[in-house]
């Protein structure tokens, strides 16, 4: 039998556990092993101490000064908080550096550390933005349109006002120089009527004083000469 | 009369009631004293590792889990402490160091108090290395199983059995 046996068959004699087999042996050994039987005796001699012991009862000591108020804090006061509060700090900064994103969207939950859109979102949120920018630039060309025929019909008013008002002082003019002219032909056909007529009567005056001073000459025609 | 379990004295300690903690130590300060005693073998170092084993115990209560007993839990306190003791004491020696000194005579109050029989074998105790000594303080005056006996001390059954049995033959021998 080796030590460890030994040892077993002991423990459990002394946890009084002992089969029926163990219990064999372990009479056994205590007759055929002297050194076993000692110890078995000896525990028995332990047990009986123990029956027996008596001991002073304990001094009178302050017992009350083991007790210090270590009462549970208020949950306010938790030694973890000021952990709790940066770990939630670093998770924050972590979060927003890594670009985490929770969605929410047709009773989807969606957690994400990357910021890049799938193919549907992307092409909503373009259709969206060319829609804005379609909006905004037809309502500019819209403003830009109606201030250019604005314009237009002012400038057009004005240059019709303007050519209707030149050609009426035109006509004035022209008018009142072809008149200033014909005045003066008429005046210059005066003259020269005027003068056709001066002309004539010295000629009719000189031929009757021609006529009077020679009669011979009379009988014949004066102006038959000239 | 009706007797407040142990784990509910705990939380009541925990929670500041002096009175409940006082009440445990009431329930367990012979007990102490006396493993005290047996463990360094005289009053006087028996009182100061009963009041630093307290100390610890009200230290540690928030540790104890309740999954246990409360006196076995309170038993593995003792033992450490008391193993501190001795390295205080005794910085050089090891656990299982046989003491050079066989033994702090134990005080006369124990022969006053103590039947023979169980004098002597007090006695005796103090000449086993601590490591045996507090096996059989266990097994013999804690009335521990094996089992526990091994939980409280960080070893193996087996090695609280093997512990015992060279214990039994090196009392058998002072005992002489």
């Amino acid at each position: 039998m080796t030590e460890n046996d030994k040892h077993t068959l002991l423990a459990a004699w002394l946890e009084d556990s002992l089969t029926q087999a163990q219990r064999k042996a372990f009479e056994q050994l205590c007759t055929e092993d002297a050194d076993f039987a000692l110890r078995v005796e000896m525990a028995g001699r332990c047990f009986s101490a123990t029956e027996s012991f008596t001991a002073p009862a304990p001094p009178a000591w302050n017992k009350s000064a083991t007790f210090t108020d270590n009462a549970s804090p208020r949950w306010y006061q938790w030694q973890g908080l000021p952990v709790a509060s940066m770990a939630m700090s670093v998770l924050a900064l972590v979060m927003v550096i890594t670009g985490f994103r929770v969605e929410v969207s047709d009773s989807r939950l969606s957690l994400g550390f990357s910021e890049r859109l799938d193919a549907q979102e992307v092409a909503a949120l373009v259709e969206d933005r060319v829609d804005a920018y379609k909006q905004a630039n037809q309502a500019v060309f819209r403003d830009y349109a109606d201030a250019l025929a604005s314009q237009q019909r002012q400038s057009s008013a004005e240059l019709t006002e303007y050519l209707l008002a030149s050609s009426r002082k035109e006509r004035r003019e022209d008018f009142a120089e072809l008149v200033k002219f014909i005045n003066q032909q008429r005046s210059d056909d005066q003259q020269f009527y005027a003068r056709q007529l001066h002309n004539l009567q010295q000629d009719v005056s000189a031929l009757e004083k021609h006529q009077s001073m020679n009669p011979l000459i009379s009988g014949g025609d004066p102006l038959a000469d000239e | 009369m009706f007797e407040v379990r142990d784990e509910r004295l705990v939380k009541k300690a925990l929670k500041g009631d002096k009175k409940a903690w006082l009440t445990l130590i009431d329930r367990y300060e012979k007990q102490i004293f006396h493993y005290a005693i047996r463990m360094t073998g005289n009053t006087h170092d028996a009182a100061d590792l009963m009041q630093d084993i307290f100390l610890s115990v009200f230290r540690s209560l928030d540790n104890f889990r309740g999954d246990g007993a409360f006196k076995a839990w309170l038993f593995r306190i003792a033992h450490f402490r008391c193993m501190e003791f001795y390295r205080r004491k005794r910085p050089e020696q090891g656990l299982d160091d046989t003491p050079e000194q066989p033994c702090d005579k134990p005080c006369p109050e124990m022969h006053l108090h103590g039947s023979q029989q169980s004098s002597a074998v007090v006695t005796a105790m103090q000449a086993l290395p601590l490591a045996q000594k507090a096996v059989v303080e266990l097994k013999f005056f804690g009335q521990f199983t094996f089992e526990d006996i091994a939980l409280q001390l960080g070893i193996s059954p087996n090695t609280a059995k093997s512990r015992l049995y060279s214990a039994l033959a090196r009392l058998k021998l002072e005992l002489e």
